[in-house]
């Protein structure tokens, strides 16, 4: 039986456990938060880039990551050639729930100023500029100008426009394309004011517990094991980012998340050189609100090793120096590797899983964490208290990847 | 990527004796040094044919340094110098990224041993960002090294014995130095001598340097503190000066003003555990050996295995310790590697703890006399920047500290303390003791700053240039040891 306001444990301290905690603590569900801080968090090692449109069309790390994918098949001889790779594109349902989310920030970033006294340094730009390097590219950039829905506009540049909008930006390039209501925040802080928001309307957190398993009995999950004992729980969510699907694994549970490691450099303090956040095939760019260059992101399934490697860093840095020639000459300030949690369909998991009783998901946010964060805690919560979501669950529930495979063995 | 058997990270009093034990030893290690010359910051050899290289070294322990690179020069090939190299990364499996001016390389050793050594430790107070006010270390390098005078007149304050030796050395180069400002007190030093008298050489060479300063005149204030340094169209012009309590609280009411055109001021040594800390080193806080340190066994080994940690990166302990452990971590690592039978290291061993024993004595004695007391760490008023990378207030720190930021992580997120190209080596040894003494946490509860690469100066167009050191033929060290 659930009750109207049941007791809510929600596993993980990133970005989208903070915002879940928060959703539900002001609709004042009894809530605690249990966080354990291992190496990787996605949270600290995201871009803070707000680019729901670019993300959905498969900009940001999403050229890379359909890069890698594309040349890991090729070499496994699934693709005669690397164009004949999906573009990248995604499903409409996850593009809207982006888009939706990302409208809430400016009122969000607002609000949590007065109320936590959080700045997440919410700031509008020159929009997400993707530099096109060849005729590949263009014919990608084409396809992805006729599958936008109207009211989306992706505004096609020369390379000469291109370069007069963004004069830092290289001149070896056959044109551009920019998505201009896309914003960034600062992915620490955004996590920060909604941890404070959501201590304010009474929400607990417990740090440094680690949860050993989910206790299960039958068909309910009845609470969490920790390394300091039981914690009983009407619900809990797994927000456990990378570690999801371990988590879920200890009571039967598929939640199948994967760690996808990114690896980023970030420069010295430059003074103002970027209106735009730019988006190539080698690498992102971001100036960050007090100056610095950040350059994202590897796309790596290599378990849960959070190394930096000198490949993966090379690789970045000789991205960036071909889309800004500038900051060839500027110092690194430091490089580090984040654990983002991955899907094999790009889209995260949210809601319940069938079958159980008192568990919910709230992970697989994959490289859009930051931007879904808002609307994904909306949804969890309004899941949780039984309000009616106000966009459709569906897509993102867990149960699609048992219906993809029971399709697949059918075919 | 370069193979080597044994890398060793600094080449000062402890690289050099590690790398000396395994040249004989038959194992050509490969030393990294930042610097044109080995010798480290203690033994920093001037630049060839400058005036300061002429001169004879001037005391027992400046000898003793001479020799010291004087053998390690002598080792010729045995020993594989890379100088002017800096290793700015370590990756997993102990695979070092080396920079120079060429470009940067992977290297990566079965051994690896840290000799990285320490750096000054200088607490925020009113006025410490003023043209004029520098490290003693920093004063001393100018007039060692480049025969420069910081400037006409001079206080030397913090704590420490160093400032006996940077007071002298200014005095000698003609700088008038208008008082030591010693933060310990006379009376405790009094009531270690027992102690002290277990290295009764080490106590002789102190008394010497503070009747070389009586010789020269200069004051010695035991129990003082530098509470404020003022300035004057963007320069030190004075210095406030004041009695301290046992806490290291100054009675303002009875400081008095010094004019001088330099302060040299520092606190003791912080080690440089960045290196330490990426390969992955457990850690412990010990205040007597200048904050957060790698833990180690008696033979140097890291948590970490096959990573050492020699000399004052390790925990400060000075030249002496430094050179004892850079022994022991060698012929450990030659008899691990197989290059020296277990009963010749036994023996040689033996005498090497015996000593370093017997100098833990001393040390401990000037530990309690020098300790870093809280008082030092509430000087800073509330406009003093305590993070000159980003310019932060110590209010604007102490405020980050009251919303929660309690550890490293949060309180660089809070207010950017730290986020700065230094990584809080200069701000973050202050500050924890500054949280520690308001909030009443552990250290270890406030925990160590945490460093990402590139720890030492990198661009990003450095990291396009791959050399192929494969082909470095010559180690670079030929020209310091005049064999080319």
């Amino acid at each position: 039986m659930r009750t109207p306001t049941p007791d809510v444990l929600i596993v993980g301290g990133g970005v989208i456990g903070f915002a879940v905690a928060y959703e539900l603590a002001r609709r004042k569900v009894k809530v605690q938060l249990l966080d354990k801080d291992l190496p990787g968090r996605a949270t600290s090692a995201s871009a803070g880039g707000l680019w729901p449109v670019g993300e959905a069309v498969g900009l940001g790390c999403g050229v890379i990551y359909q890069a890698t994918q594309a040349a890991k098949r090729q070499a496994a001889g699934e693709l005669e050639n690397a164009e004949d790779c999906d573009d990248g594109i995604l499903p409409a349902p996850f593009r809207d729930l982006l888009v939706a989310s990302n409208a809430l920030f400016p009122a969000l970033a607002k609000e949590m100023l007065d109320t936590t006294g959080v700045d997440m340094e919410f700031r509008t730009g020159g929009g997400l500029l993707f530099a096109v390097y060849d005729e590949q590219e263009q014919a990608y950039v084409e396809r992805v100008t006729r599958a936008l829905p109207a009211g989306l506009h992706f505004e096609r540049l020369t390379p000469e426009e291109a370069c007069k909008f963004e004069p830092q930006l290289t001149r070896e390039l056959v044109g551009a394309a920019l998505l201009a209501g896309e914003h960034q925040v600062n992915p620490m802080l955004t996590a920060e004011a909604f941890k404070r928001a959501a201590l304010l309307h009474g929400a607990q957190f417990r740090h440094d517990t680690y949860v050993t398993r989910l206790r299960r009995e039958g068909d309910r999950i009845t609470g969490v094991e920790t390394e300091g004992g039981f914690l009983p729980a009407g619900i809990v969510i797994n927000a456990a980012g990378a570690w999801s699907s371990q988590l879920a694994a200890t009571a039967g549970l598929a939640c199948p998340v994967f760690p996808v490691r990114g690896q980023i450099v970030l420069t010295h303090a430059l003074p103002h050189a970027l209106r735009a956040c730019l988006s190539t095939s080698g690498c992102y760019i971001a100036q960050k609100l007090h100056g610095e260059v950040l350059i994202g992101s590897t796309t790596e399934r290599v378990g849960f090793d959070v190394s930096v490697t000198p490949e993966g860093i090379a690789n970045l840095c000789r991205g960036a120096v071909r889309a800004l020639p500038l900051v060839r000459f500027v110092g690194i300030k430091r490089v580090w590797a984040g654990l983002r949690p991955g899907t094999e369909d790009e889209l995260p998991i949210l809601g319940p899983a069938p079958g159980i009783e008192g568990y919910v998901n709230a992970t697989g946010a994959f490289r859009t964490g930051i931007v879904a964060a808002p609307m994904t805690a909306r949804l969890v919560a309004q899941c949780v208290v039984g309000e009616e979501p106000e966009m459709p669950l569906a897509p993102f529930l867990v149960e699609r990847f048992a219906k993809r495979e029971l399709a697949s063995t059918a075919g | 990527m370069i193979p080597r058997r044994v890398v060793i990270v600094g080449a000062g009093p402890a690289g050099m004796s590690a790398a000396l034990v395994l040249a004989e030893a038959g194992l050509r290690p490969t030393v990294l040094d930042e610097n044109p010359r080995p010798g480290g910051q203690i033994f920093r050899q001037p630049p060839e044919g400058s005036a300061a290289a002429q001169a004879p070294p001037k005391d027992a322990t400046a000898q003793h340094g001479a020799e010291l690179v004087k053998r390690f020069a002598a080792a010729g090939a045995r020993i594989e110098l890379m100088n002017l190299t800096s290793v700015w990364a370590i990756f997993p499996e102990r695979r070092l990224a080396i920079g120079h001016r060429e470009g940067w390389q992977v290297v990566a050793p079965e051994q690896l041993v840290l000799a990285t050594g320490a750096y000054e430790y200088t607490p925020p107070f009113p006025g410490w960002t003023l043209p004029g006010v520098m490290t003693p270390g920093g004063a001393q390098s100018l007039v060692k090294t480049w025969s420069v005078r910081p400037g006409k007149s001079a206080v030397v304050a913090g704590s420490g014995p160093f400032l006996l030796i940077v007071a002298a050395q200014l005095a000698a180069a003609g700088v008038d130095v208008r008082a030591v400002v010693e933060l310990a007190r006379q009376s405790e030093f009094l009531r270690q001598t027992p102690r002290l008298l277990s290295s009764p050489g080490l106590l002789f060479e102190g008394a010497g340097m503070l009747r070389k300063l009586r010789d020269a005149g200069i004051p010695m204030l035991w129990g003082h503190v530098v509470c404020a340094a003022q300035g004057e169209n963007g320069a030190l012009r004075s210095v406030s000066v004041a009695p301290c309590n046992q806490d290291g609280e100054p009675e303002r009411t009875r400081a008095r003003t010094i004019e001088v055109d330099t302060l040299a001021i520092g606190y003791g040594f912080v080690p440089r555990i960045e290196l330490a800390q990426l390969a992955g080193c457990e850690l412990e806080f010990r205040d007597d050996l200048g904050g957060w340190i790698p833990k180690t066994n008696s033979e140097g080994e890291s948590s970490v295995p096959k990573v050492w940690v020699v000399g004052d990166g390790g925990g400060v302990s000075g030249s002496v310790v430094a050179e004892l452990e850079g022994e022991l971590a060698g012929l450990a690592i030659a008899e691990r590697l197989g290059c020296l039978d277990s009963a010749t290291v036994a023996r040689r061993k033996h005498p090497l703890l015996a000593r370093l024993a017997k100098l833990r004595r001393f040390r401990l004695a000037l530990d309690t006399v020098y300790r870093i007391r809280p008082g030092i760490a509430r000087l800073a008023a509330k406009d003093t920047l305590v993070c000159r990378c980003e310019e932060l207030t110590c209010e604007e720190a102490d405020k980050a500290v009251g919303f929660g930021g309690n550890d490293f992580r949060t309180l660089k997120v809070m207010s950017r303390l730290g986020m700065g190209p230094c990584q809080g080596r200069m701000c973050w040894p202050a500050m924890m003791r500054r949280i520690a003494d308001r909030t009443g946490h552990s250290m270890e509860h406030i925990g160590p700053s945490r460093f990402r690469p590139p720890v030492r100066p990198t661009t990003v167009g450095d990291l396009l240039q791959l050399i192929p050191f494969e082909d470095h033929p010559e180690p670079a060290g030929a020209s310091a040891r005049g064999a080319r």
